[in-house]
């Protein structure tokens, strides 16, 4: 078996100080905060500072985080806590699948996607409505124009997907409800961090005898990992961005010049470390072994590689090739040989796979 | 009307063997492709845009496509 050197999945290793904490944190971080014993004074107080860091890098008060496990329940509380009985879901034909099938229990409008990714603003909605908007999608890292659908909608209740942008996009002004992956900053997977921004708009969806503060007592060695991951993100993530988006233009040129090669999104408007791209009459998942032999891991949204052989429901939104599709992730580590070694692996595969 | 039955077979199977049988045909010929893959319709919207070719979806399974270019 040939040994993976370079990882393009979006999966990828802990940040490393985050890794670091991570032990000693299973060592000091293991009472419950909410008791009365010296162990659980200082829970408390770990559980706080891991708060107060998150909170502070994503410019939002600490009363308005809450972390919940896994991050999909996120989707669920914030987008359903934000229903009034008259309330109409309006959500994009690219959100997760999370968003789906909370829009299937609700009167729902989905706003649909143009070529490049982009949804098209709807006609102005009652202001009781609720939007949700992804800011970047998980496949294309298309980026949405969120402050003009906002605009556009009128709805006074929002709820921002930011679990694959993170940090590395701006957040929207206004927005109700906000749900953030640990795993977009290099923190532990699963790690959801919810911010109720205005929380008079919020009602907790899941049973519960206690109106206060909701608190899903997330493992709180995962939670200081994820909160040292994220500190130290923020101080790279400017140089990530910049080094990503080198890499992934250097990757889209040398894509473009094969025959018929359909990139997802342009890199303009697109997460600069995230490249979606299917090339025409190749089979994905052998497309994806082809590489994997070659030493580098990459994902696919090609129905082949599905485990119920549905194609990308994102990629047919956008009207892009949903076969002989690779996702490819520049993580900060990823090296200029590895994106060499990656592109020409991609470009001899497909050739082969064609013949 | 040639017809390409690609009935139980797996993207992107049905758009290969299409492919194959559009670049025998001349612009303004057209060819019926039965396929019940899931990935057959999204994937025709794509490989029209990229080809110059257009299609008509006739029923759940079954699609006209239109040789428009000579590409």
């Amino acid at each position: 078996m040939v040994r993976v050197t370079g990882n393009f999945q979006s999966e990828s290793p802990l940040h490393p100080k985050a890794f670091d904490v991570l032990h000693a944190a299973f060592d000091s971080g293991w009472a419950d905060a909410a008791k009365l014993s010296q162990s659980s004074a200082k829970a408390r107080q770990l559980k706080n500072n891991a708060l107060e860091s998150i909170a502070s890098a994503l410019s939002v008060g600490v009363d308005s985080i809450v972390p919940v496990l896994p991050t999909s329940l996120g989707y669920f509380l914030g987008i359903q806590g934000l229903f009034l009985d008259s309330s109409t879901l309006i959500h994009g034909a690219t959100d997760r699948k999370d968003v789906f099938a909370i829009a299937a229990k609700n009167p729902h409008q989905v706003l649909i996607s143009a070529l490049d990714g982009k949804l098209i603003p709807a006609d102005a909605a009652a202001k009781e409505s609720v939007l949700a908007l992804q800011i970047a999608n998980a496949e294309t890292g298309v980026i949405q124009e969120c402050d003009a659908i906002i605009a556009s909608t009128q709805s006074e209740r929002i709820f921002l997907d930011a679990t694959s942008s993170g940090i590395r996009v701006p957040v929207a002004n206004q927005f109700s409800t906000a749900l953030f992956d640990s795993k977009s900053w290099y923190g532990p997977a699963e790690i959801g961090i919810l911010v109720l921004k205005k929380p008079s708009q919020w009602s907790n969806p899941l049973p519960h005898l206690n109106a206060a503060h909701p608190n899903f007592d997330v493992s709180l060695p995962l939670l200081l990992a994820s909160a040292v991951a994220l500190e130290n993100f923020a101080t790279e993530v400017e140089t990530a961005n910049t080094q990503a988006r080198k890499y992934n233009h250097e990757l889209r040129s040398a894509f473009s010049q094969v025959k018929d090669a359909d990139i997802a999104g342009p890199l303009d408007s697109s997460l600069a470390h995230m490249l979606s791209v299917s090339f025409l009459n190749c089979n994905g998942e052998e497309l994806l072994r082809a590489i994997q032999n070659d030493g580098y891991s990459v994902d696919s949204g090609s129905a082949c590689t599905a485990d119920d052989l549905q194609p990308s429901h994102v990629l047919a939104a956008m009207g892009v090739l949903t076969h002989g599709n690779i996702r490819i992730t520049i993580h900060p580590d990823t090296t200029k040989a590895e994106i060499d070694g990656l592109c020409a692996s991609v470009i001899k595969s497909v050739s082969g796979l064609r013949q | 009307m040639k017809e390409i039955d690609a009935r139980g077979l797996r993207c992107p199977q049905p758009i290969i063997e299409l492919g194959k049988e559009v670049s025998f045909m001349h612009a303004g010929d057209q060819v019926m492709l039965h396929s019940d893959d899931p990935a057959t319709e999204p994937d025709l919207v794509a490989w029209s845009r990229m080809t110059g070719n257009v299609f008509d979806k006739k029923s759940k399974d079954s699609f006209v496509i239109t040789k428009l270019s000579e590409r």
